[in-house]
């Protein structure tokens, strides 16, 4: 006992000593409190080497938690990421509203064009309505080609097509089996879908699904690559209702544009898919849209104008147009009160198309910063019937080789 | 605590005059009676493990915000970011979890050395009733890190108490302060876990304690039936009880930097969503053995009814049951006191197997 004592004494000693020595080792917190939320969060002690997200969402301002959730204040990785909300993606459309929403945010009023959720949730990008019409009119699931379905239900009482809302799409009670099969295989890329498994449906979702065009990085200057995630990655066998990988390895920017049958003007594959397709068109417009062509409408007049009508303008005279909002995102081009921008038929800007004194354009591409210049077809040696204005038109004489 | 510790030691590494600590011991104890195979040290050890509790849960208190929306984030800051105050947090968990099982142990001592018989039947019950008090802490305690773990056993461990006839409705505003758990139970526990129970376990140990000594010290047959009549003197009994507390300091603190305690993530709306949403809906450990019995039927019989037969079939044990011989007291495994020790066998058997079941 004399003995025992001064030993397990000791031993004490030495597990207080073990005590100081694992508290040495653990890493110092490293403290951020974003502006926004004035509370602590610790979330750089492990991430500190991301990229910053976006130029609009610095982090001293907006910090991890208010966009991401999780456990500020843990220090374990089990603990801290537990709550996050969609996992690594926080733009899932199941979360984006708590996300990426808030009448101060991404779900701000029509009026002031902030609405870009709701825009989202209805947009044929996500309901994929149009299609799911047509397979199921042509296996006789319903007699019209109107939308009923969507993939998810989604309503909107304003709706200016006329369409109120969508019911969703269940495939598993209808007894054909190529709509099984149509709603197994064909709806993964569509944003109210989870992707399915496998390189060909790789892409993100929710907001990311455009916007992340890199790792922690969110931007509206988006390449054609992140629209190819989706477009551009094989066909559908409609006779199979699957999906084919396309097999090529392409090398240049034409050649990534796959259907085989199609023809691309240079300025088709120069440019990037958003230098020419609008806000309404990609996001959608807020409404519930029948299918792609209720809502997708900029052809090559609408920066080209034609034989007798020159492009569309609008002279800036409001500061707080929405053209500034979307150039200080994007800071392409000096765009200044008093400039004339290219506008599409449904007034949306075309705000990286400007005109020149001298009556042509120059445009700088969103993605690539290239800048170019153009001319109206309005007194060239053009032909084309200006009621025939579709790109196939254009493309009979304006083509490249492939 | 450890300078404490520390200071006792100096008593029995240099001679000094005996202090208070020696005081509240007898002069001399019976030599068998103070073996650690017969005593298991677990009485000392709970009081030790109070003493810890008491420590780190003062330690707790100087970050923890009893209060709804700060609650678990409190927690979290603790764990993560007070000096030393995981550790401490750690320590305060396992204490409590270490204080169920060494009573426990405590109890079984009791009752197959047969020292539970006259004059030692009251305190019997004054320690029975410490046990129970000491879960209650736990739980108690348990429910204040108030994250999304919490919330069912919140849920279903009071609303027990709405099952009990005539009175549930009263214990259970009494327990949660309203129609429904929400954030006025936070509070409730609060000061039950700080204050009033742990009032209860300071009156009921110093009792109990007091009673020990009064009661003639550990149990041992009288002075004429004693094979060994030897008796080791108290400065001996302080070292064994120092050397006690190191092994369990040591063992306490290894378990403390090794196993960390439980942490879930802060509620995020009210409780009533959150046990919607809560991916734990296992009781703690101490009460899976109920949790298993609440899935046979009725929560009243299974969950209020049966527990408390069993208690109160504890309690009557030194009342209805034969006395156990003089000679024998003090031994493991008396003859005379058979039907008590296969009754208590039985019972915590089937507590064991129930909640390994519920595992």
């Amino acid at each position: 006992m004399r003995r025992l004592l001064p030993l397990f004494s000791f031993l004490f000693f030495l597990t207080l000593l073990l005590v100081w020595w694992v508290d040495s080792r653990q890493p110092k917190p490293v403290e951020l409190i974003p502006t926004l939320t004035g509370q602590p969060e610790y979330c750089i002690t492990c991430h500190a080497d991301l990229p910053e997200i976006s130029a609009s969402h610095p982090v001293e301002t907006f910090g991890c938690v208010s966009c991401h959730g999780g456990e500020r204040l843990a220090l374990d990785a089990d603990l801290a990421h537990s709550t996050m909300r969609g996992g690594a993606n926080p733009s899932d459309l199941s979360v984006a509203e708590i996300s990426c929403g808030g009448s101060n945010c991404h779900s701000g009023s029509e009026a002031d064009d902030r609405d870009h959720i709701q825009r989202v949730m209805t947009s044929v990008q996500a309901t994929y309505a149009g299609a799911i019409a047509s397979i199921r009119y042509t296996f006789g699931a319903q007699t019209d080609l109107a939308a009923h379905f969507g993939i998810a239900a989604v309503s909107d009482d304003e709706s200016q097509t006329g369409i109120k809302s969508l019911d969703a799409f269940n495939p598993a009670i209808d007894s054909n089996p190529m709509l099984q099969k149509f709603g197994e295989n064909c709806l993964v890329c569509h944003l109210h879908a989870k992707p399915q498994e496998g390189e060909a449906f790789a892409r993100q979702t929710g907001c990311a699904a455009c916007h992340s065009t890199g790792e922690h990085t969110m931007s509206t200057a988006i390449p054609y690559t992140q629209c190819n995630a989706c477009h551009n990655r094989g066909n559908y066998d409609l006779r199979t209702m699957t999906f084919v990988e396309r097999t090529d390895q392409p090398t240049s920017r034409l050649a990534d544009y796959y259907q085989p049958i199609s023809q691309f003007t240079k300025c088709e594959y120069t440019l990037d898919c958003v230098d020419c397709h609008t806000r309404d068109e990609t996001m959608g417009d807020g409404d519930i849209h029948a299918n792609q062509a209720s809502i997708q409408y900029v052809q090559c007049k609408t920066c080209h104008g034609t034989l007798t009508e020159l492009p569309l303008t609008k002279t800036l005279t409001d500061p707080n147009d929405i053209v500034f909002r979307m150039a200080f995102l994007n800071p392409i081009m000096d765009l200044k009160l008093g400039d004339t921008i290219i506008v599409t038929e449904q007034g949306e800007p075309l705000w990286n198309a400007r005109q020149l004194p001298d009556g042509t354009f120059e445009m700088v591409g969103k993605a690539t910063k290239q800048y170019f210049t153009f001319r109206p077809v309005m007194g060239t040696a053009c032909e084309q019937n200006p009621d025939q204005q579709e790109s196939n038109y254009c493309h009979e004489c304006h083509a490249v080789e492939k | 605590m450890y300078f404490f510790i520390l200071h006792l030691s100096s008593f029995i590494l240099f001679p000094m005059p005996p202090s208070f600590f020696h005081h509240l011991h007898p002069p001399t104890i019976p030599t068998a009676q103070a073996r650690w195979r017969h005593t298991l040290a677990a009485g000392g050890t709970a009081i030790f493990l109070m003493l810890i509790l008491g420590v780190t849960g003062i330690l707790e208190m100087f970050y923890y915000a009893p209060n709804p929306a700060e609650a678990a984030l409190s927690v979290q800051t603790i764990t993560y970011h007070v000096p030393f105050g995981g550790f401490i947090r750690n320590l305060h968990y396992w204490a409590a979890q270490a204080l169920i099982v060494v009573s426990a142990v405590h109890f079984l001592r009791v009752i197959f050395t047969a020292a539970y018989g006259h004059p030692r039947r009251f305190n019997y019950l004054l320690g029975l009733a410490l046990f129970v008090v000491s879960i209650m802490l736990d739980f108690t305690g348990y429910i204040l890190r108030w994250d999304v773990d919490i919330c069912w056993p919140l849920t279903t461990g009071t609303n027990l108490l709405k099952t009990i006839p005539v009175i549930g409705d009263f214990l259970y505003r009494i327990a949660v302060g309203g129609n429904e758990v929400c954030e006025t139970a936070l509070l409730r526990f609060y000061t039950w876990h700080i204050f009033g129970l742990t009032i209860l376990v300071v009156i009921l140990g110093v009792w109990h304690a007091f009673r020990v000594r009064r009661d003639g010290g550990i149990a041992v047959p009288p002075p004429q039936l004693r094979a060994d009549v030897t008796r080791i003197p108290r400065d001996e009994l302080v070292r064994r009880e120092v050397l006690t507390m190191f092994i369990v300091s040591i063992g306490l603190i290894l378990l403390s930097i090794f196993v960390p305690a439980p942490i879930a993530a802060a509620m995020s709306v009210s409780i009533r969503e959150s046990v919607t949403e809560s991916v734990d809906v296992r009781a703690p450990w101490f009460f899976l053995w109920v949790q298993q019995m609440l899935k046979w039927g009725d929560p009243f019989i299974f969950g209020v009814l049966i527990p408390s037969i069993i208690l109160a079939l504890l309690a009557l044990i030194p009342y209805i049951f034969p006395q156990p011989n003089e000679a024998e007291i003090g031994s493991w495994f008396p003859k005379s006191n058979r039907l008590a020790q296969i009754i208590v066998a039985i019972i915590g058997t089937i507590i064991i197997i129930l909640t390994f079941i519920n595992r």
